[in-house]
């Protein structure tokens, strides 16, 4: 019912707006920075009550989100307007984070409007940054039973938004492995393969720092979460004989699968529900694998601007999204992990009543561990190294050295 | 009096555009460059000449061999594009806005598809490359993808049709009798060509030049879509630290560093030509 | 020395006793062929062009005249027939091998190279050394009186500079021919006439042959020591000036040529001195020629030959009668134009040497006047 492979597997359009979108953020930051000054970055914070004092539905709301990420026929939006009577104004502008936040900063700066009421963003050194700066509105859980109800554990206690008092995830995903056996003749296991002189040229990593230097510490046994300076250059000494021994062919923002299909690489570092997908769509037999050392679990995460026109609209979105047969049908389109754990069971419910190749699906996807780790699976999964904001160029430096040489 | 400022105000708008779209944020943009500071503190004029330090030092290498890469796109166009413009305006005959049409059809498409379906078309096991190997005119681990080669030929692929059309342009224009005229005066055909229409249309050349090698030299797309590692121009440097660090003042003094070489470049360029010559035969 | 309209391949040069032309077509045809029609340029020429004569190719657009001065520059390649340059076949030799020169109608100069390094273009392609060259175009410049303009560029010069340019660029290699393309269509009218007469004068200084392409009847007749009047493709005439101008062979020629009044009649009867010709309106001229009775004829009259009177004039002169029906006075001349019974309008030119007032008062509009010229100065065209 979902399986759309036309309208799913329109990836080069994906990569086509992500890099159009980064020159149009560039330009406009830049026109904004230099016009308006740059010294008064921060906003003051606001407290909960305040925020929401005297805050109105409107109606309607504007939702920045990554493309792909709800299906085609925005169908649990619909549900949303049908249950709740408000509108949404769905828009596929977040290409790549760094972009996107780098397009937002300069406006939410001025405390202007930014065109969105609701937005997603990864955690990680935009997000960290976001909050520093107050540019993210407090959530009123009094509000949102749904989420308070049936937001996932291990969601609970997490280092980027502690109290989830800014953010509610919207899906995570695992940075893993994926490799295509039809040219690798052996199983992968580990972050070690990538390094085998046998895959020379062969061989796709990240360019994203936070992803890249995340494998780079598994491989030396570092926890990312508590790695210093030290470490992290030890992970990008590494990672660059990795590079100068001309193992990798290329470092890739997100357009791996492409080339991961095509057979210039033969594995590479890799997104879970792409690579789930892909295979959905297009046929093939490509594996995802979370390797020995450990892999990265990322959030992306639904937040309120501070300057959003439709909080108390967009914060009923968010809550209605945690309805767990909500949560379901949204997972079975993104096939990436749902911050409901409840969804899980509906899918199960679901795959007994369905017949045939659905039923296939359903179990599949109920059975995946790419999207509905374990606890054990939990257990290998590291967050990104955390940095304070202003200080992001210490690291990022780093492997900035190793991918853009 | 009114009559002498007339002039002047007609060309009110255009200053207040000019003033608006580039005085105005080249100026923020020098200030910028010059402040020291962070994201989270914000950033206070210092007049920190240690950023443009910062920038030649660190990314002298990515600087030049963005200069490289523009250079040989540059060249490539010259050698692809001025047979073309010179064949369309000569013997293209009633057709010629047709054949224009055709070197324009690409630029259609957007930037990035075009570039992105080159990543499809010089893939290993592609249309080209894959065809080449199972006949085995290439080796079987012969790559172009994540290549300088791949980002210089998308570089001259994307950026054809700008040296084509000012060459195209001075050609057209250019009385074709002066052909006839040095043939007339004992002049073979390469004679005529190299003493006759080359210099005419070296103008062309020179504005096709410049609109080939500033946009390449500070292109940043072809290298991350066709580029591997140690491909980084330095478009993509000032992409990251604008957009991931948020280093507002490197990338402004990387910005400004890029610039002043293109215009040493540009101006040598146009001593090397004789931009006085080259303007006198543009007038006419 | 001959030049037909007749099927190119019946017709031979003539045996000619003078010097190798500098210049003979034989039997030249040009046919361009397009995807979808093909036109004939020249349908058929045989002209010898003699060493050092200014040679004038006439007629009005798209009579081939310039098609043919391409063929002999080496531009346009013969569909038929044989260029011969001083005797040898050139026909298939390219532009560049050819010791013919050329000034184009729009100059054709180089925009990026001076004054002295067009004029000196031709002479470095054939290696003609460095001294010899500056000398050369030192003198050329000098010719053409353009010794102080050396290092402008033709953009900084003005129109009749840069024809005085052209002309030297292709004179200074001292061609075998030079062929110019309607080389002052371009100037205006004073300076046409200055140059015409610079031109005849560089003709005569330099004693090379020069082959004049032009639709201009008057610039042809003043410069020329012969022309050819072509039309449709073929030579109609060919002649000196004066023979063209005073003996048309073709009615085409005629019309062409200055301004010429025609007469049609029947031949009515013979006489001692010719033939008497009842004319359409009724009225009775002579031509010296004898013709049978009932011979369709076309008389053609110049309008200066014409005498206006009141009286009736000499019985020997051919004379008509008619109605002034609009004067023209031009200071030197007056433009007379007199109807015949049948709304035949003949035009007469008088030269203002007598005394105004009485010519005027003889000849106002509505009066009636006699029409009178000699014999010998009226033609029978072929009908």
């Amino acid at each position: 019912m979902h399986k759309n492979p036309l309208l799913r597997g329109m990836t080069q359009a994906r990569y086509g707006r992500r890099d159009m979108l980064k020159f149009s953020a560039m330009a406009a930051a830049g026109y904004g920075l230099a016009a308006c000054g740059v010294s008064g970055q921060k906003q003051k914070a606001v407290a909960e009550e305040d925020f929401w004092q005297g805050k109105k539905e409107t109606g309607s709301l504007t939702f920045a989100n990554w493309p792909l990420y709800i299906d085609p026929k925005r169908t649990q939006l619909k549900q949303f307007t049908k249950a709740t009577g408000i509108s949404v104004d769905y828009r596929e502008d977040v290409q790549d984070i760094a972009a996107f936040a780098g397009k937002l900063q300069p406006q939410l700066a001025n405390g202007d409007y930014t065109g969105y009421d609701l937005i997603v963003l990864t955690n990680g050194l935009e997000l960290a940054r976001f909050l520093a700066l107050g540019y993210l509105a407090p959530l009123d859980h009094e509000q949102m039973p749904n989420f308070t109800k049936n937001l996932g554990q291990s969601y609970r206690d997490n280092s980027y938004d502690p109290g989830n008092k800014h953010t509610a995830p919207y899906a995570s995903g695992i940075t893993g492995i994926a490799y295509n056996p039809k040219y690798v003749d052996r199983e992968i296991t580990s972050i070690a393969d990538l390094w085998d002189p046998k895959f020379k040229g062969k061989v796709g990593m990240m360019s994203d720092p936070q992803e890249i230097a995340n494998f780079g510490l598994l491989l030396n046994g570092v926890e990312p979460a508590e790695s210093t300076k030290k470490d992290w250059q030890a992970a990008a000494d590494k990672l660059m004989k990795q590079r100068d021994d001309g193992i990798v062919r290329s470092y890739y923002a997100q357009d791996f699968v492409q080339p991961l299909t095509n057979g210039d690489v033969w594995l590479t570092m890799a997104w879970s529900g792409d690579i789930y997908q892909q295979n959905a769509e297009a046929g093939t037999d490509l594996k995802f694998v979370v390797p020995e050392e450990g892999a990265t679990i990322w959030t992306d995460l639904m937040c309120i601007p501070t300057t959003s026109k439709a909080a108390v609209d967009s914060l009923k979105l968010i809550d209605f999204l945690y309805r767990p047969e909500i949560a379901a049908g949204l997972t079975e389109y993104i096939t990436y992990i749902p911050p409901v754990p409840k969804a899980q069971d509906i899918l199960r419910a679901q795959a007994q009543q369905a017949s045939g190749a659905e039923r296939k699906d359903l179990e599949q996807l109920v059975e995946s561990p790419l999207v509905f780790p374990t606890d054990e699976d939990y257990s290998r999964l590291h967050n990104y190294v955390s940095i304070e904001p202003g200080k992001e160029n210490s690291f990022t430096s780093v492997f900035h050295a190793v991918t853009q040489a | 009096m009114r009559r002498k400022l007339t002039p002047y105000l007609l060309a009110l708008p255009g200053w207040a555009w000019l003033a608006m779209f580039f005085v105005v944020p080249i100026a923020g943009m020098v200030s910028l460059s010059l402040t020291s500071g962070n994201v989270i503190t914000g950033f206070y004029q210092t007049f920190n000449v240690g950023n443009y330090l910062d920038a030649i030092t660190l990314y002298s290498e990515q600087l030049v061999r963005s200069l490289l890469y523009g250079l040989g796109a540059t060249l490539i166009c010259i050698v692809i594009g001025y047979p073309a413009a010179y064949w369309i305006a000569f013997h293209g005959g009633k057709h010629k806005s047709t054949y224009l049409l055709l070197i324009l059809l690409p630029f259609f498409v957007s930037f990035v598809l075009r570039t992105i379906s080159w990543k499809f078309t010089l893939s290993d096991n592609g249309v080209v490359l894959g065809t080449l190997k199972s006949i085995g005119l290439l080796p079987a681990d012969f790559a172009v993808l994540n290549t300088a080669p791949a980002v210089v030929l998308g570089l001259a692929y994307n950026f054809l049709p700008f040296m084509v059309l000012p060459i195209y342009a001075v050609l057209e224009r250019m009385d074709h009798r002066v052909v006839e005229a040095a043939h007339d005066l004992y002049a073979s055909k390469l004679q005529a060509f190299l003493r006759v229409v080359l210099p005419i249309s070296l103008p062309g050349v020179f504005a096709g030049g410049l609109m080939t090698f500033i946009p390449t030299t500070a292109d940043y797309v072809n290298a991350s879509v066709l580029g591997g590692p140690g491909n980084t121009m330095i478009g993509s440097i000032v992409q990251t630290q604008y957009l991931v660090n948020n280093d507002y003042p490197i990338a402004a003094a990387i910005t400004f560093v890029l610039m002043g070489v293109l215009l040493i470049g540009i101006f040598s360029y146009a001593r090397a030509l004789g931009t006085e010559r080259v303007m006198e035969v543009q007038a006419k | 020395m001959t030049a037909t309209t007749e099927a190119p391949a019946t017709t031979v040069a003539e045996p000619s006793t003078a010097a190798v032309p500098a210049i003979s077509l034989t039997g030249v045809t040009k046919t361009f062929q397009s995807s979808r029609e093909s036109f004939t340029a020249v349908g058929g020429l045989d002209l010898d062009i003699e060493s050092g004569e200014f040679f004038s190719l006439l007629g009005p657009s798209g009579c081939g005249k310039t098609t043919t001065m391409r063929m002999i520059a080496g531009f346009e390649e013969p569909t038929t027939g044989v260029v011969r340059l001083d005797g040898t076949d050139v026909t298939d030799v390219a532009p560049n091998h050819r010791d013919v020169n050329m000034v184009f109608q729009s100059y054709a100069l180089f925009p990026h190279l001076s004054v002295a390094d067009n004029v000196a273009f031709g002479l470095k392609r054939k290696r003609v050394g460095k001294a010899e060259t500056d000398r050369r175009v030192a003198e050329m410049l000098e010719l053409v009186e353009l010794g102080g303009q050396a290092k402008r560029k033709p953009s900084q010069l003005s129109g009749g500079q840069r024809q005085r340019v052209a002309l030297a660029r292709a004179l200074v290699n001292q061609p075998r021919a030079l062929l110019l393309d309607e080389p002052l269509a371009a100037l205006d009218l004073k300076l046409r006439q200055a140059m015409q007469m610079e031109l005849k004068r560089i003709q005569r200084d330099v004693g090379i042959t020069f082959v004049y392409v032009t639709h201009d009847q008057g610039e042809a007749l003043t410069m020329s020591d012969r022309i050819a009047v072509m039309n449709e493709g073929y030579v109609e005439q060919l002649g000196t000036p004066a023979e063209i101008y005073e003996h048309p062979a073709t009615r085409f020629v005629a019309e062409f040529i200055g301004t010429s009044n025609l007469l049609t009649g029947t031949a009515a009867a013979t006489t001692s001195d010719g033939t008497d010709v009842r004319l359409d309106c009724g009225q009775h001229v002579l031509v010296a020629e004898r013709l049978s009775e009932g011979t369709q004829v076309d008389i053609t009259v110049r309008p200066e030959k014409i005498q206006l009177s009141t009286e009736p004039p000499d019985a020997s002169l051919s004379r008509v009668r008619g109605t002034v029906a609009d004067t023209v006075y031009l200071g030197s001349s007056t433009h007379y134009t007199v109807r015949l019974d049948d709304d035949t309008e003949i035009v007469v030119f008088q030269q203002n040497d007598r005394d105004l007032s009485a010519a005027d008062a003889v000849a106002g509009r509505g009066s009636d006047v006699w029409l009178s010229w000699r014999l010998s100065h009226s033609y029978l065209l072929p009908s």
